[in-house]
């Protein structure tokens, strides 16, 4: 049986039994390869589902729609590893109980897509685990090896070149998992603490908060960069993150809900004195 | 015989034309992506391009401008009054979905308040469209009553001649007969037989999407919900949209020193519509969907007489999650039946 078969007989008995009230997952989109989040609610709909190399976007996101998980009942999701990992923080950062979730797990390698095992958050912890050793052996990417090897100035010429195009649709933080604050800080107006003008230094301010503020929470799903219609290469930067954290403090987010979330917690045995 | 452009005195009539002092904007690709800049000769121009990414609008309605400064001193305050350029440009290579959508934000700008923004720069350009010989799964214009070479907004239609040489070419304003007759020594007479326009499959009914639209039983359908489950708001349909054409007024600066901006703004955001008080009125996605479409086919055509969609498929082609005005057409003309 195919991975897709395999998981639309799955979803099929999760609706019926009334295991989960919901599927999340992927169905066909409006061209041959373009696929689409879709919400599936009634056994008889499993066949929308579609599983396949072109089904890249992390869903985790939809799980914070409001009202979706306050009558406590399960929904199941479509993940890959990030996908799993993002659940996780959201966990670790009180959005929501992974006892609600049921995770469908695949994994794209090239053309081949694969299940993974378990359907709890935790029972992915020992892939998750090889994940992490894995990406410290993962050779740098082209252009950010060009990065590192510039000055400080060209390499703030090349982002503020980059970031001249951005036209400000905030698309990055609405298709990002982690961006789940209510009221972004540049949805603020009193104090407006960033300039929503989308002239340089507005962009600059955005990018760069929007950076820092994922340090240590990106996953590395991809979506932010696949959302922004300016095609800035947001996952260099979020990528640069990832290593300073992991470099740092040996942090690769995501682990297991009770992960402290890197640049909120203190230990006494920090070499700094003071929160940065 | 008709007038005939060569591609191969494109650049001739660049250079002619700037240095009559104009400038000249066209489709190019920078840093991947691809839209309307200035450009000093053909070779960095894009024709090839179905659509580029961005559009024609952010010409006319960047998506920040300054229109005041201010400055409080002791004794008075200072105000500067921002004018846009005053430069005179043609705009050379425009697709006629997105011409038509200047024609469509004319009637915006021009309704309860005279624009001087937008009809400053409006009236200082000069639109060369050239009609469609290619495009793809997203173009719709046929939907929306327009078509391949729909000639409205334009002030001059380029027909490609079926060589791939050159442009048979029609002048259809004041504005755009002037321009061409500052570079009539570059144009030819001939009977070059124009290319086939590329053929646009019609894929709603643009009436009863309409008479479903302005029927209120429907504002509280469940469909808006079910369309538009998975939209995240981001907003990127209405920035890329040739007439998406909403924006906000905000202050940067401090109390005594700053400038008053226009930036875009869109309705696909939560915030568009916040209260002070907190309330929302349109509180959830579905309704700013909703909104999208009701204020394009439904109150936008009966104020104005002219939809606010001119079907150049962007909104579906550029969006995250796959949705787009092209599928809530569809499946409201489904429910007609
Ligand atoms: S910042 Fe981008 S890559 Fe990182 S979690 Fe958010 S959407 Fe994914
Ligand atoms: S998605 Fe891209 S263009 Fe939009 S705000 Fe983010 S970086 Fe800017
Ligand atoms: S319809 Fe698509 S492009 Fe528009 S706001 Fe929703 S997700 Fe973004
Ligand atoms: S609504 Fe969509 S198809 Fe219509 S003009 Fe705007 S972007 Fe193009």
């Amino acid at each position: 049986m195919s991975i897709q078969e395999h998981y639309r007989s799955r979803a099929k008995e999760l609706l019926s039994s009334g295991t989960v009230k919901m599927v999340i997952g992927y169905g066909t989109g409006s061209t041959p390869d373009r696929r689409r989040p879709v919400f599936i609610t009634s056994p008889d709909e499993t066949d929308r589902l579609v599983l396949d190399k072109a089904c890249r976007t992390n869903l985790s996101g939809y799980l914070l729609r409001e009202g979706l998980l306050s009558d406590q009942k399960q929904v199941a999701v479509f993940f890959n590893l990030d996908g799993v990992r993002s659940l996780n923080i959201l966990a670790a950062e009180s959005q929501l109980e992974t006892a609600q979730v049921l995770v469908l797990g695949f994994r794209i390698e090239g053309e081949e897509v694969t299940a993974l095992q378990g359907e709890r958050a935790a029972d992915f912890k020992s892939l998750i685990a090889a994940a992490k050793e894995q990406r410290k052996s993962q050779p740098p990417h082209e252009l950010q090896e060009k990065l590192e090897a510039m000055t400080p100035k060209e390499r703030f010429s090349f982002w503020e070149a980059e970031f001249s195009r951005c036209i400000k649709c905030y698309a990055c933080r609405q298709a990002c998992p982690m961006c789940w604050c209510r009221r972004c800080v540049v949805d603020n107006n009193q104090p407006q603490w960033v300039n929503t003008s989308s002239h340089t230094l507005g962009n600059l301010e955005w990018n760069l908060l929007r950076a820092f503020h994922l340090a240590g929470r990106c996953v590395e799903c991809g979506n932010c960069s696949r959302a922004c219609p300016a095609d800035i290469p947001l996952h260099l930067l979020n990528r640069r993150m990832s290593d300073e954290v992991q470099g740092s403090f040996d942090h690769y987010p995501g682990m297991d809900e009770a992960q402290e979330p890197v640049l909120a917690s203190f230990r006494k045995d920090d070499p700094e004195t003071f929160i940065l | 015989m008709a007038t005939l452009l060569y591609s191969a005195s494109l650049n001739d009539c660049i250079a002619r034309w700037r240095e009559d002092g104009l400038m000249v904007f066209g489709p190019s690709t920078a840093g991947g992506v691809s839209g309307f800049r200035e450009v000093e000769d053909a070779g960095s121009l894009d024709l090839d391009l179905v659509l580029t990414r961005s559009t024609l609008k952010e010409l006319f309605f960047p998506r920040t401008e300054p229109m005041l400064g201010y400055r409080i001193g002791k004794q008075q305050i200072e105000t500067e009054e921002f004018i846009p350029p005053e430069g005179r440009r043609i705009i050379f290579g425009v697709r006629p979905c997105d011409a038509a959508g200047m024609q469509v934000d004319d009637a915006l700008f021009d309704w309860d308040y005279h624009d001087a923004y937008w009809f400053r720069r409006r009236d200082s350009s000069v639109i060369f469209s050239i009609a469609c010989t290619h495009s793809d799964a997203f173009c719709m214009c046929t939907s929306l009553g327009l078509a391949p070479d729909s000639t409205k907004g334009s002030d001059v239609l380029l027909r490609p001649l079926a060589a791939g040489n050159g442009w048979k070419v029609e002048a259809l304003t004041e504005r755009g007969e002037n321009a061409l007759s500052s570079i009539s020594s570059l144009l030819k007479e001939g009977g070059d037989a124009p290319a086939p326009l590329t053929d646009v499959p019609v894929k709603f009914d643009l009436e009863a999407c309409r008479r479903w639209l302005a029927d209120p039983e429907n504002f509280e359908s469940r469909f808006w919900k079910e369309i538009s489950e998975r939209c995240i708001g981001c907003g990127s349909c209405t920035y890329l949209c040739p007439t998406c054409h909403c924006f906000d007024i905000q202050d940067e600066g401090d109390t005594y020193q700053g400038v008053r901006r226009k930036n875009w703004d869109s309705c696909s955001f939560s915030l568009f519509t916040m209260h002070t008080s907190g309330h929302n009125p349109r509180a959830t996605q579905s309704a700013r969907w909703r909104q999208r479409i009701m204020h394009k086919f439904n109150y936008f055509s009966l104020k104005f007489n002219v939809n606010s969609c001119t079907g150049c498929g962007r909104c579906t082609r550029e969006c995250p999650v796959d949705m787009g005005v092209t599928e809530t057409l569809q499946a409201i003309s489904t429910l007609q039946r």
